[in-house]
């Protein structure tokens, strides 16, 4: 195990894996690194120590930290002052049973959007700015530490959802947001997925800035029936109950307001943590939800962000399968839990067509030219 | 401001490359000088350059075969939108092929279940909003140019506008663009889904300026217009309070649709130009939106009032839609309204953390008076983009240059002060040689890596974007001469 610990231990880190030509895995919390494509017994780089929240301004609605940081303290710190990051970072430590602890460099670096991705976007919306370590050893900076910035190519986009395959993150600057004081939750329930999914496009589509839209069948939720769809607002007191009436009046009757939040869980997948076989996240366009999830065929599903992601549980052998439900939507069939013969066979996504799979590997090379980090992860 | 040196060569062979592209695009090559005289230059007006040829592709496989041409016969490109960049982004090259994108303006498909509008990239932005309004959706980033400029200008700018503070810039309403790489292959990035499956080459393409490939089709969300909105007039004695205020709202976790700030220069001036009714005597204005759902709205205009009445200012609520239309319609002449006052301005545009400002104000007025030259402050306070305008007459010895280095300046002290330079203009030739000021060599070499990635040749507007050895470091900006801007009939902020 190595270990670095600040900027210039990873530049010497990066530097002699360079000379050796010898890749090795970046490991921060070690929460993800059981998602993409398995990497064959390499060294680590274990960068934990590069933890810790450096500069947060509440005034300027922004917060640098090291990437090591854990989500857990960000939440906090941020809580204190009643803000929240403008991503909702979802935890997968659970459902991939992993011990370790999710850092913020790991959930932006696998794209885990949690529920409220409906309401700020994803963590490509709000890394504002980074610096990190590229492939030849040298420190760089993307991006910047102001909300709105122009300036030469956007780097910190690039950063997100890459998986650790671009550079060694050394510090990352998010943007963050007000936390709303008080939220709903609202069920419609005993409806089928076409009813339900079509009621949270109603909501998805009006002013109420929803903060979790979610479908969950009968078997993912007591008292459910045939399925409930679960709708998150969120706001201060009287403009809560304005958003509340509002949706009443878009659903009619039969919504009821329920007491506990189930979207912490839906993010972080737990409702498929003792559920058996890999564990699939299928993005596609929302209105084609109801449709792909009766194609997938799978015993254990929800849909979440409105229907634009269908979370399922399905035997191994099924992954063709998924993969081509996924495509003729259009959409994408992320391997989320999987064994690594799976991931080996399957890896994270569908193989991309190949003008754009080479321009992809052109893209990791511009940053990676030896391949060093991750390889072959994404 | 240079541009590589032109390739002789290429001028050369000018008649075989037009007769090449009118293979490709039998009607949509223009090679005579007075047609390609509309496409020398875009809103850099103090920057003039007739391209080699000018072509009007009407289709994606169009696009492909003049990109796969340039490529084979190595001629630089040049995309244009409609032409309104502010930085030289579309400035043309006598040795370059400039493709122009407006005769692809066909909304593809208005798609309300999934709240997404799949266009041409030469649709204006403004036609966005306009094809879905009457169902109460808009497209929200809102660029002052909004009813010239089109979406691809948008992707390759990444524009911002008035209501980026809480609902991003183009790159955060985006889900999908079809992407012709230089070789000409066609690329889909993203989608309804606005999934990718691998790197998100979607946000690294936008705001790219035109260096990395072609638009050709682009899917933006659509939302749900608000059902409220209420706009404020907050007027203070001093500049330093009004910064505040910017700095108090925010910490107090309102997020205004749009905040908007005007110095007494600026505000006596637009007063005097179309009257919008502003407070006179005030050393600073904001104007506040916000927008939502009522209460919502209620609880912000409440919150808002109180913070600026803590802040020694006194605030007035425009008391109908005619007056709210008013009051912004003063802002949006602000440009129009400076040129009253001098024969000739330019506009800068940076970004700040917002704490700085008072700073920031400060020492721009020792540079103002260390240069000799007027100038007021009017900028998109919420987000700390702060647009300068710089008057002067270029008529006076040396003004004009006294004028650029006072600009370049500016944005130093932006940088300075943690910001950038530029917050919503982009690069393109303007700022240029300032981007070493901003970034290490390490920095812009990465992000030559990625150019190269897309582009191995350097065909893709070259000389825009990053500094080159052999520039000299002279900046240009927004030049006005006479009170007339490039399209003067656009509001401009």
């Amino acid at each position: 195990m190595n270990k670095a610990g600040n900027l210039s231990q990873v530049m010497d880190f990066v530097r002699a894996a360079r000379a050796d030509k010898a890749p090795f895995e970046i490991v921060a919390g070690g929460t993800r690194r059981t998602v993409g494509k398995p990497l064959a017994d390499l060294p680590l780089l274990d960068i934990s120590g590069l933890s810790g929240i450096l500069k947060y301004e509440p005034e300027e609605l922004i917060l640098t930290a090291a990437p090591a940081t854990p989500l857990a303290e960000i939440i906090t710190v941020l809580g204190e002052k009643n803000q929240r990051l403008g991503f909702d970072p979802a935890d997968w430590s659970g459902l991939l049973k992993s011990n370790g602890v999710a850092t913020l460099a790991g959930a932006a670096s696998s794209d885990a959007s949690g529920s409220g991705k409906l309401r700020h976007g994803g963590p490509r919306d709000s890394l504002l700015g980074f610096q990190a370590v590229n492939g030849l050893g040298e420190s760089f900076r993307g991006g910047s530490k102001v909300v709105k910035n122009v300036t030469g190519f956007d780097l910190p986009k690039l950063m997100c959802g890459a998986y650790g395959t671009l550079s060694v993150l050394t510090e990352m600057t998010f943007r963050v947001y007000p936390k709303p004081q008080n939220a709903a939750v609202l069920c419609l329930s005993d409806v089928t997925p076409e009813i339900g999914f079509a009621a949270l496009r109603k909501i998805a589509l009006s002013a109420l800035e929803p903060a979790g839209l979610a479908y969950l069948p009968a078997g993912m939720m007591a008292d459910a029936g045939q399925g409930a769809a679960l709708i998150k607002l969120e706001g201060a007191r009287q403009p809560l109950e304005e958003k509340i009436a509002m949706a009443h009046g878009l659903l009619g009757g039969g919504v009821q307001r329920i007491e506990s939040d189930p979207f912490p869980a839906i993010g972080c997948g737990e409702k498929f943590v003792d559920l058996p076989g890999d564990v699939w996240r299928v993005m596609i366009a929302p209105s084609d939800a109801p449709r792909v999830a009766k194609e997938l065929n799978a015993p254990h599903w929800l849909g979440d962000w409105a229907g634009g992601v269908i979370w399922l549980a399905a035997a191994p052998s099924q992954a063709a399968h998924i993969r081509k439900v996924a495509a003729a939507a259009k959409g994408q069939a992320m391997l989320l839990r999987a064994s690594t013969e799976n991931r080996a066979l399957h890896g994270l996504y569908a193989a991309q067509p190949p003008a754009l799979a080479a321009l992809n590997r052109a893209v990791k090379a511009a940053f990676d030219p030896l391949s060093l980090f991750n390889p072959g992860r994404l | 401001m240079l541009l590589p040196p032109t390739d002789s060569k290429i001028v050369a062979r000018r008649a075989e490359i037009v007769a090449a592209l009118k293979d490709i695009v039998p009607d949509g090559v223009v090679a005579d000088p007075s047609g390609l005289a509309t496409f020398d230059s875009d809103a850099l007006s103090a920057y003039h350059q007739m391209p080699l040829v000018c072509v009007l592709p009407s289709n994606r496989e169009q696009v492909s075969a003049i990109l796969k041409f340039a490529q084979a016969e190595g001629v630089p490109i040049v995309p244009r939108g409609a032409g309104t960049s502010l930085s030289g982004g579309a400035l043309p090259r006598e040795d370059g092929i400039l493709i122009g994108m407006g005769r692809m303006k066909r909304i593809i498909e208005i798609d309300y279940e999934n709240g997404c509008v799949v266009v041409e990239p030469g649709v204006t932005n403004l036609n966005i909003t306009k094809a879905v309004e009457a169902n109460g959706f808009y497209y929200a980033p809102d660029p002052s140019s909004q009813i010239a400029c089109t979406i691809g200008g948008n992707v390759a700018e990444n524009s911002g506008g008035l209501h980026c503070l809480k609902y991003g810039l183009t790159t955060n309403n985006l889900l999908g663009v079809t992407f012709v790489l230089p070789g000409g292959e066609i690329v889909t990035l993203g989608g309804k889904s606005g999934a990718q499956g691998g790197l998100d080459l979607l946000g690294l393409v936008t705001g790219s300026e035109g260096l990395l490939g072609v638009v050709v089709e682009v899917v933006v969300k659509i939302l749900r217009k608000a059902p409220v909105t209420r706009t404020l007039l907050a007027s203070f004695d001093s500049v330093p309070a009004a910064g505040a205020c910017v700095a108090a709202i925010i910490a107090d976790g309102v997020v205004p649709a749009a905040m908007e700030f005007m110095d007494r220069r600026a505000a006596e001036a637009i007063e005097s130009y179309n009257q919008p009714g502003y407070p006179s005597g005030a050393e600073a204005i904001l104007i506040i939106d916000a927008d939502g759902v009522q209460a919502d709205v209620s609880h912000a205009v409440s919150r808002v009032t109180d913070i600026v009445a803590k802040c020694g200012g006194k605030t007035v609520e425009a008391t109908d839609e005619k007056q709210r239309a008013r009051i912004w319609s003063g802002r949006k002449a602000a440009f129009a309204a400076m040129g009253k006052l001098a024969p000739d301005m330019i506009c800068m545009d940076g970004t700040i953390p917002r704490h700085a400002l008072p700073q920031v104000l400060e020492d721009m007025a020792k540079l103002s008076d260390q240069y000799g030259l007027g100038f007021c402050n009017v900028f998109h306070a919420g987000d700390g983009n702060l647009h300068p305008l710089i008057i002067f007459d270029t008529m006076k010895e040396g003004e004009f240059e006294r004028a650029e280095a006072f600009g370049a300046d500016i944005l130093r002290l932006c940088v300075k002060a943690g910001g950038v330079l530029s917050g919503e203009h982009g690069i393109g030739i303007e700022k240029r040689d300032l981007m070493t000021d901003q970034f290490t060599p390490e920095d812009l070499a990465q992000q030559g890596r990625v150019k190269c990635a897309f582009d191995a040749r350097g065909l893709f507007n070259p000389g825009k974007v990053f500094p080159t050895l052999s520039a000299c470091v002279e900046q240009g900006h927004i030049h006005v001469h006479g009170a007339q801007l490039p399209h003067p009939h656009l509001p401009r902020y």
